[in-house]
Order: structure tokens, then sequence, then C-alpha cells
């Protein structure tokens, strides 16, 4: 086992040690701190309530309510509805407060890790960059050559490069946790160490622990960076090039829900992977396709997991190194 | 009693139809140095290959130690070291990183091995540095670096010398050669320089579209070259013509290759006929036998090289 560790340390030591992985952290970081700065110079946040809080908010929902007639009034001019909108849900958060005589939290570094969960798809990009080079990479530098004439077996090799790439993702989702955390924390202040907050979901508005909130957040992206890592992994095994391991990954990861609504008609599109990436599906209720269900998706992701695991293996082992 | 290091037994590799090693059987013994030559595309590469586990046999077996490649890979690649073609380490990173890498992949490699190993290889002074840095000698020596960090009993080298100085592959020879005598460690080198092969391998195997056409001990070929076989002998003369008509006379065939005098002769005699010049007041610079250059049985053997 400690022969793993030290091929898991090698990989992670090739990808630490190049500046292109450090540029990814550099982009991370200034977008976490302009994302802070827009959110002051807008003012889009009522980050403090005072004592007076319930005044507040009955304000703030008069504020909203005019905001939300002149979106009403646009929307129906351009003849585009828009639902329920965002200003409509706040009213309604902010009611659940007054009617249940909870304090508003003032917004801080545990919301603002919340507000940054979006940047997991940018983590996911980072993360398919890394994972198409990992394997391809060393045959365009031919250390290919050095690599596989040791006494380790090609699959633990494999084994090591395809753990660290996760790895990757897991530092650099921890970076932007404790980056977001950290400014926001300085900026917007500290919400103590379990706060709770009001969240609409399937059943309704619910007051939940804002950690808790977090993790499953994060966890709903992360099934895609999961995913389109280990297929972006598996495309640049199998043709050792990153450039189609990278452009295929990232235009399945963008333009993957597009592809469920264009075949969503037929009832094999169930069967796509794109259409089983999004859990969060099943807790807001607003399935995709009718019958779909979370084990039916968990068992999907799990098959197109392993198929992608097992042909990477494969052309990885039985493939002759030849010369370029 | 120096037993069998490596040994390939009718190796086989066939890719795209096209049957490239056609049935390779040669040993090398512990302590030897093994020069494998060959006209371009003759193989010598993908053998290589086969050897070091990039590519799977056809056909046949390749045994280290005894191990087999094919069903014990992992004991047989533990007493290994290779440069496959151009050493390619990893550019970003420095020369001990990299030494580092590799030796990650073994048991037990202590970091004053390593330090032992690069000063082995003189490249203190540079080891912290990016090898994108390095010049192509200091890559072929941080290539060799890599493949004796683990103390391989054979070491494959492709074209090992490729890139360095005159001092460096003194050096490089020197090394290779401590390695065989004091180490014990069978060295397979590949190369196109056959004079390089002449100085340093005890025994040289040629290769020529895919089978073993010749083999054979350096140091025996003087040996071989018994009393009565006749050797090519050169005359240096002050007085070429007057020389020249004298050997024809004793019905010698004489050849005239610039101001020098070639002749066909045993050992036994080359006194008579230098009497025989001395008594007629020629006066002789030199008497040489000439080797017939590897570079000339080699050339002999292959024929002009048709790639396949
Ligand atoms: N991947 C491959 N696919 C098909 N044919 C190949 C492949 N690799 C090598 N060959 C063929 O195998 C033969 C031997 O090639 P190899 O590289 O082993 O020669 P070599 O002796 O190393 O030559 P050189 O002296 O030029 O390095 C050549 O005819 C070559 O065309
Ligand atoms: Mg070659």
């Amino acid at each position: 086992m400690s022969r793993f560790f030290k091929l898991l340390f090698n990989e992670l030591m090739k990808i630490f040690v190049r500046k292109t992985t450090w540029v990814m952290y550099g982009i991370l970081t200034v977008i976490v701190i302009a994302g802070i700065i827009l959110t002051i110079t807008t003012d889009q946040i009522e980050t403090e309530y005072s004592d007076n809080w319930r005044e507040e908010l009955k304000q703030e929902n008069e504020n909203l309510a005019e905001e939300n007639a002149e979106m009403k009034r646009g929307s129906e001019e351009s003849g585009i509805d828009f639902g329920v909108t965002y200003f409509e849900e706040q009213i309604n958060k902010n009611n659940y407060y007054l009617e249940n005589d909870i304090k508003p939290l003032n917004y801080g570094a545990w919301q603002h890790v919340l507000d940054n969960a979006g940047l997991v798809s940018l983590i996911s990009l980072f993360t398919i960059i890394i994972g198409s080079g990992i394997v391809s990479s060393e045959f365009r530098w031919g250390t290919i050559k050095l690599l596989l004439i040791r006494p380790v077996s090609r699959t633990m090799i494999l084994a090591s490069k395809f753990v660290a790439v996760l790895l990757f993702a897991l530092f650099t989702l921890i970076f932007l946790w404790i980056v977001s955390f950290i400014s926001g924390a300085i900026v917007f202040g500290f919400e103590g160490f379990n706060p709770s907050i009001v969240l609409q979901k399937a059943e309704g508005l619910v007051y939940v622990p804002l950690v808790g909130e977090v993790l499953t957040e994060y966890g709903y992206n992360l099934v895609n960076l999961v995913m389109m890592t280990t297929f972006a992994f598996m495309i640049s095994t199998i043709f050792r090039n990153s450039s189609i391991a990278i452009g295929l990954g990232i235009f399945l990861m963008m333009g993957g829900n597009m592809v469920v609504q264009i075949f969503s008609e037929y009832d094999w599109a169930k069967f796509i992977l794109f259409a089983n990436t999004n859990l969060r599906q099943y807790e807001t209720g607003n399935v995709w396709i009718d019958g779909m269900t979370l084990g039916f998706s968990i068992t999907m992701l799990i098959i197109y997991f392993v198929v992608f695991i097992v042909l990477s293996w494969v052309f990885f082992n039985k493939r002759d190194v030849a010369g370029q | 009693m120096s037993q069998i290091a490596l040994e390939l037994k009718d190796v086989k590799k066939t890719i795209s139809k096209k049957e490239i090693i056609k049935g390779l059987s040669f040993n090398v013994k512990q302590g030897e140095v093994y020069g494998f030559i060959g006209p371009n595309g003759a193989g010598k590469t993908t053998t290589i290959r086969m050897i070091v586990g990039l590519m799977k046999l056809s056909d046949g077996d390749i045994k280290v130690l005894g191990k087999s490649i094919q069903s014990d890979y992992s004991e047989a690649a533990k007493n290994i070291g290779a440069i496959v073609e151009n050493p390619e380490l990893y550019p970003f990173m420095s020369g001990w990183k990299n030494l580092i890498h590799f030796a990650n992949m073994y048991e037990g490699i202590s970091k004053d091995r390593i330090r032992e190993v690069v000063k082995l290889v003189g490249l203190e002074k540079v080891i912290n540095d990016k090898v994108k840095k390095y010049s192509l000698g200091m890559r072929q020596r941080l290539g060799i670096a890599q493949a004796i960090l683990h103390k391989p009993s054979v070491l494959i080298l492709d074209e090992p010398t490729n890139g360095l100085d005159p001092a460096g592959i003194r050096e490089i020879r020197q090394y290779i050669k401590d390695l065989a005598v004091k180490e014990n460690v069978a060295v397979i080198i590949s190369s196109h320089l056959l004079s390089e092969i002449e100085l340093i391998c005890d025994r040289i195997g040629i290769i020529k579209h895919g089978e073993l056409i010749s083999e054979r001990s350096v140091n025996d070929q003087d040996d071989s070259k018994s009393e009565e076989t006749k050797q090519k002998v050169l005359l240096d003369v002050e007085q070429v013509d007057h020389a020249e008509g004298i050997l024809k006379e004793l019905e010698i065939p004489v050849n005239r290759e610039g101001g020098q005098l070639f002749v066909e002769l045993t050992r036994q005699e080359v006194p008579g006929i230098v009497k025989q010049l001395v008594n007629k007041d020629i006066a002789i610079y030199t008497v040489a036998t000439t080797k017939v250059t590897l570079e000339d049985e080699f050339l002999e053997l292959t024929g002009g090289n048709v790639i396949e």
C-alpha cells in the first residue's frame, strides 16, 4: 500500500510543481474576490439586520414587491413569463422569518461559501484539464517510456493517476471553501458556528442548518465534476491526446443538458448520462423525464463511471508503447 | 562463474501483420557488455522495448535473472534499468525531483543513494536546476542516473553516448566498464557508433531485418586469426616505387594507397619480407597489421541497408 502512496505523491508532485496549476488557483481567487467586490458595490444583499429587524424586513419586502411589479410589467410587455421570480421567493422567505419570529441571519462567511457553490463548475473545468493531461502528457513528453519500465503494474500507475486527479479536485474545492470563508468572514462577518437559514425546498420553505446546506449544494455539483473528469480521463487515455479530451469534456459539461433536452421526448433519453447528473431534480421534485427515480440515476451514474474506468484500464494496459 | 543475466528465447514480434522480429535468441552474462548493432529499422529499439516491458511479445520469452518478463514482470523489472532512445525526463522539474520521482517507484532507495548517483554522473552542480535548462549531454547523464538508481543487474542503453563531449564519452565508457566488472552488471548497448561499440563491448550481436545474423566476442577476434590466415599489412617506406617492384618480383599482390603499400601476408611471412626489403636498402618507417575494422565487417555482413 505504501507503494501506492508513493506513486500518488509522484503524480501530485507533477501536478503541483507546474505553473499552470497555480494559475488556476490564482484565477479562482480572483473570481471569488471579484464576486465580493461586485456584491458590495451593487449592494445586492441586505447584510445587516439590527434589533429592529422586523421593521427592516417589512421595508425590504415593500422594496422587493415594487421591483417585482416592475418586472412583471416588463415580462407582460415582452411576452416572456419568468414564473416565480427571485423577488417573490425572497419575499416569501422574509415572511417566513416574520411569521415564525426568527431573526434572519446576517450575511457572512457561511452564506458566502454557499453562494460560491456555482464555482464548482470552474473547478470542474480545471479538473477536466488536469485529468485530460495526466496520461497523455506522459506520451507527449516521452516520459511514459521511463514510467512503464518500473516494477509497478500499469494498473497501479493508472489508478494513482486517477486518484491524483480526484485529489486535485478535492484540494481545489477545499481551497475554494477556505478562500470564500475567510474573505466572507473579513468582509461580511461570521454567522456563528452552526447557523440556520430559511430555504426553498420541494416541500416548501424550511429552516435548516447552513452547514448541511453547504455540503449538499457542493455535493450535487460534484457529481457532474466526477463524471466529466472521468470521461475526459478515459478519452485522453484512449486517444493519448489531451486536446480532444479537454474539448469533448468541456463541450459535454456545458452542452450536456442541451443534449438531454433535444432527445427528451424519447423514452431512452433517461439513459443519457446528463439526464442523471443533476440529482437535485429529485429534491425539488422537478424531475426532467417521467419515470426517473433517485435510485435509477445513481445506478446509471455508477454504470457510466465503471464503463469509463474499465475502458481507460483496458486501453492503458493492453497497448504497446511504440515510438511516436 | 558468470550466470546468465538476460536471456531472449525465440522472441517474435508482429505489428499489424508485419513480422518485425523473427525469432531472436541471445544471452548476456553477468558482468558482460553486449553490443547490439544493426542498420536502421533492423529492430533494435523494438527488441529493447520488449525487454523493458513497453511492448508485449508476440511469441517466445525474455528472462531477467531467470524471471520471465511475461509471468513475473515485477520481479524482472526490478532488475532492469534502461534508457530507451532519448532520455526524456520531466522538463519542468529539477534533476533532483526527477530522480526522487523514479526512486519512488522502487523499494528502499535512500536519499544518500540518489546523491551518490548524482555524483557518479557528475551532475552535482546543476541537479537543482530545471531539466529544460539542461544541455543534451546533461540530460543523457541524468538519463543514466535514473537507469542505475536501483542498482539493476541488467542495464540497457540505447545510444548512451549520444550528445556527450569526448571527455564525457570517456567517463561514461569507463563508468560502464566499472559497472560490468565491479558490480557484475550485464550491460546491453545499442549504438550506431561502431568504433565506440568496439571499445566498450565484450561481445557483439548484429541484427538485420529482425534476425541475429552474427554474434561474436570482440577479444576473440585476434585469436581467431590463426597463424595461417592472411592479414592486411601496411608498409610505410621511403622508396615506394622501388619497394613495390621488389614485392611484385616476389609475386606478392600489393596495393598502393597514397604513399603507402598494403600486402596480404600471414604472420610468419612478415619477417622474411621485411628482411628482403632491408637487404635491398629500402628505408622502412612502419610495418603494421591493420585490423579489419568492425565497420568493414558490419557493412559486409549487413550489405547495403535496404529498409524493408
Ligand atoms: N509501431 C510500429 N508499427 C509498425 N511498424 C513499426 C512500429 N515500430 C517499428 N516498426 C517497424 O519495425 C522495424 C524495426 O524498427 P526499430 O525501431 O526497432 O529499428 P531500429 O533497429 O531501432 O532502427 P534505428 O537504428 O533506426 O533506431 C522498422 O521496420 C519499423 O518500420
Ligand atoms: Mg532505434
